[in-house]
């Protein structure tokens, strides 16, 4: 059984837990704006704070998903934003690659998700949410690559 | 000698009533490699085998296996059930079963039983087939064995080229095995002939011959030579060699966990992976290739000989076979014996 | 090819006469049957040991990362590309390689040998042009190149080295095909196949990273999968674990890996995972117009970035 799981998945009422890695710059600062603000959105997502988008190794990603997450999204600085200057953009890269191969293993799309958040979309983190949490709750609860100890 | 012998058509019969007692396993063949599986009927058998790409050593000592799980500092779960029923290991080849014998020495000795091994060893019997067609790359009778040897086995079975098998019970269990059924019946005059010539002209096949004699302390000599500079160059240092080797043992031990719980499982190492040696300071005594092809050299035939009295080699070629850059046992055996 | 072995003999010995070189790295006549094996040649009177043939499998460029002094190698069309990959990434340093090329018509897969023989035992092998003559107890059987080669070389672009010194012989047709076939297909399957055939081809996988050890990419002090401190990833052959070794493997070498087929090649346990290098090279061919291996100039792909690089699937 899945670490801290209790509830029975394939039962109604099951909600997807989705790991969220925000960058402390853009996108953290986004969610907090949308906190300040009283913006509702799902309470499936838990927040990582991560320096930089860049920061994010896709080992982090696919670690979530063995340890049965349901689905992960990466949030970081619109390009040209980069508190770093380009970490964002050496990160789309390998993001761009790493969501190809995972999906043409046979992982559903939109398992993994990325998005760019700037601090002052509030708005448009709880819309990203939203979104996500939707998507990944059609797909139902992460199965692949899952490795129950 | 007395043996019996059984028709090839009766075969599936005899296994069949076996079954009723034993989980039968088997060689049989998928995705181009032959292995061995619990079969459910002898029509799953694939005799075309000259030997299996992986030894059946991991029907004893499996390449990872959960020893034991906790939770909260407290053991959750002992292993599980080894066997579910008592097992037979049909047609494994006379090396593979030999290969048992100096499995034993290491985790069955006086002084230390390994429960996991020890359980698996003693719930099964092993049924051998005689290689009447040994590969090019096989040196079994440089290992003071050959392909009809009887070490370890409860029956070995030997085809006799017609339509027979020719089958001669080792030990009483394999006694027992035969005992069982009417399928099987003596063996005539002619069968015994038939199965001498059989054996003779297989080990004939075997040319491939290393020189074990006096090997043991010419390696005590040369652990400084210049030998070990030239063998190891083309090596990979990957582990096929010892994966699939019949003999290798080593193994590592780790526990893999979540928050609060977790295993420790066993899992095969190998020498010839720089993380072997690898101490905690970050300092590691074998620091390369050629340090790690002489440990696996020392170890088969001299340190291992020095502990339990017997080479750790049987002779069965895989090495040989599989080393991607083809570095070969037997002529490295050959410089050896020529420094 | 006996022409150009010969060609690649007289060359190897001038360079180590002519002391150009300290160590040439070539292949050699193996102890099995039609097999071949690198070998490493100081003195000119041994480089008569050298062959040139279909069975030259390895990839040498492996061995320039731990070579010492002045290195003269052998290089097909792969190696070549593998060895331009190498000195971009400062593995090894232009001027301390002296690359023998060599135009390759292609290399036997010893796999499909095997299928050919079903369980017998090859005694004996001669190869010629088109051809390959199998024998052993009780058989001699022909069988047609073609057919034996290796899945990587059938769809391979780039037969002649683009990077050399001296080529051995004379420049080969390259074939014009659709290379990316495979991929499509492939991709046009559903998620659930994917992933049965990625499951199957790996549940035999029994982690003993000779893929890993002998690619040419792979040279890194310690692979993600020896870490410990922390150990990001199981070192037993678990399902999950083993996936996740091979797909971080080929994000490791995308944009690096030049579809050589070695790691395919040594797999004891038959595990056929080219598919998966082979998106990876087609991805980077499509969204960064980067063709791995081909040109020294330019920078790796993951190693950098437009401004303007696709991002459609960023929300
Ligand atoms: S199989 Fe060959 S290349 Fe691999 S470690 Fe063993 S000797 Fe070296
Ligand atoms: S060393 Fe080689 S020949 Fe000897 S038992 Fe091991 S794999 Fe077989
Ligand atoms: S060479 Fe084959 S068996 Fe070994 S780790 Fe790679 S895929 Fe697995
Ligand atoms: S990943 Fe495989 S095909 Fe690609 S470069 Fe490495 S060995 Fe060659
Ligand atoms: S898999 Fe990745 S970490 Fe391991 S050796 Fe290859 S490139 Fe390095």
């Amino acid at each position: 059984m899945k670490e801290g799981q209790t509830v029975d998945t394939e039962k109604a009422g099951w909600e997807p837990r989705i790991i969220a890695f925000l960058c402390n710059w853009c996108s953290y600062a986004g969610a907090d704006l949308a906190g300040i603000s009283r913006l509702q959105y799902p309470p499936n997502v838990r927040v990582i704070r991560v320096p930089c988008s860049g920061r994010v190794n896709p080992y982090f990603i696919i670690k979530s998903l063995q340890h049965g997450v349901d689905g992960v999204l990466v949030s970081g600085c619109h390009p040209g934003d980069c508190h770093y200057i380009n970490g964002n953009l050496v990160a789309r890269r390998r993001f761009a690659i790493f969501k190809s191969i995972l999906e043409f293993m046979g992982v559903e799309k939109g398992r993994v998700q990325f998005s760019w958040i700037s601090a002052a979309e509030g708005e448009r983190f709880s819309q990203v949410i939203k979104e996500v949490t939707e998507e990944i709750k059609a797909l139902g609860p992460g199965k692949r690559f899952v490795k129950e100890i | 000698m007395k043996g019996k012998v059984i028709g090839k058509e009766q075969l599936a019969g005899w296994l069949d009533n076996l079954r009723e007692e034993y989980d039968v396993w088997a060689p049989v063949k998928g995705n181009g490699l032959v292995s061995f599986h619990p079969i459910n009927s002898a029509s799953e058998i694939y005799f075309g085998f000259l030997n299996t790409r992986k030894t059946p050593k991991d029907l004893f000592f499996p390449q990872s296996e959960v020893l034991f799980s906790f939770r909260r500092g407290e053991m959750e779960k002992d292993r599980d059930t080894l066997l579910e029923k008592p097992r037979i290991i049909f047609a494994i080849r006379p090396c593979d079963a030999q290969n048992l014998a100096l499995l034993d020495k290491v985790f069955d000795s006086e002084d230390y039983q390994d429960p996991y091994y020890v359980e698996r060893r003693k719930g099964t019997l092993l049924f051998g087939m005689a290689c009447t067609h040994p590969q090019t790359t096989c040196f079994c009778t440089s290992m003071r064995a050959g392909p009809f040897e009887k070490t370890c086995l409860d029956l070995l079975i030997v085809d006799l080229g017609n339509d027979r098998y020719f089958v001669e019970a080792v030990t009483e269990q394999g006694k027992d095995a035969i005992g069982k059924n009417n399928l099987l019946e003596d063996a005539g005059e002619k069968d015994t002939e038939r199965l001498a010539k059989t054996k003779k002209e297989a080990e004939e096949k075997i040319k491939s011959k290393i020189v074990i004699e006096g090997l043991e302390e010419k390696l005590d000599k040369i652990f400084d030579s210049s030998l070990w500079d030239r063998v190891h160059q083309r090596c990979l240092g990957c582990a096929i060699c010892t994966y699939l080797c019949s003999t290798c043992h080593c193994f590592a031990l780790l526990d893999e966990k979540v928050d609060s719980g977790g295993q420790r499982i066993r899992s095969w190492d190998s020498c010839m992976f720089p993380g072997f040696t690898l101490e905690a300071s970050g300092h590691n005594p074998r620091i390369s290739n050629k340090e790690r092809m002489r440990q696996r050299v020392m170890h088969k035939f001299n340190y291992f000989v020095k502990n339990f009295g017997q080479t750790a080699c049987v002779g069965c070629g895989r090495c040989i076979r599989n080393c991607p850059v083809n570095i070969d046992i037997r002529e490295i055996i050959q410089e050896i014996d020529n420094e | 090819m006996q022409e150009n072995q010969k060609h690649l003999r007289e060359a190897a010995e001038k360079l180590l006469s002519d002391k150009k070189v300290d160590v040439i790295i070539g292949y050699e006549r193996g102890t099995l049957p039609l097999r071949t094996r690198p070998v490493f040649i100081r003195e000119p009177d041994e480089t008569k040991k050298l062959v040139w043939n279909s069975r030259c499998e390895n990839n040498l460029s492996f061995y320039l990362k731990t070579a010492k002094g002045k290195v003269g190698i052998v290089a097909k069309g792969c190696d070549a590309r593998s060895i331009v990959g190498l000195i971009k990434e400062r593995q090894v340093k232009r001027e301390d390689i002296f690359i023998i090329g060599v135009p390759c018509p292609g290399i036997i897969d010893r796999k499909k040998i095997e299928d050919t023989l079903e369980g017998r035992d090859l005694q004996e092998g001669v190869e010629s042009d088109s051809q390959v003559i199998l024998k052993g107890e009780g058989f001699e059987e022909k069988a047609d190149k073609d057919k034996l080669l290796h899945s990587s070389c059938t769809t391979c672009t780039h037969r002649n080295p683009v990077l050399y010194d001296t080529l051995i012989g004379k420049e080969i047709p390259e074939p014009k095909m659709d290379e990316y076939s495979d991929v499509e297909e492939f991709s046009s399957k559903k998620d659930n196949e994917r992933w049965t055939y990625f499951n199957d081809e790996t549940s035999r996988c029994i982690r003993c990273y000779a893929c890993r050890n002998a690619c040419p990419s792979c040279y890194c002090p310690q692979c993600f999968v020896d870490q410990s401190l922390p150990t990001w990833f199981g070192r037993t052959p678990h399902p999950s674990d083993t996936l996740i070794f091979h797909m971080i493997r080929t994000l490791h070498t995308a944009g690096r890996c030049v579809d050589c087929g070695t790691c395919s090649r040594v797999c004891p346990m038959n595990v056929e995972l080219q598919i998966l290098n082979k998106k990876a090279e087609k991805d980077v061919k499509e969204l960064y117009g980067y063709e791995v291996g081909t040109n020294l100039e330019e920078l790796p792909p993951m190693a950098t970035f437009k401004i303007d690089d696709p991002q459609e699937f960023i929300k």
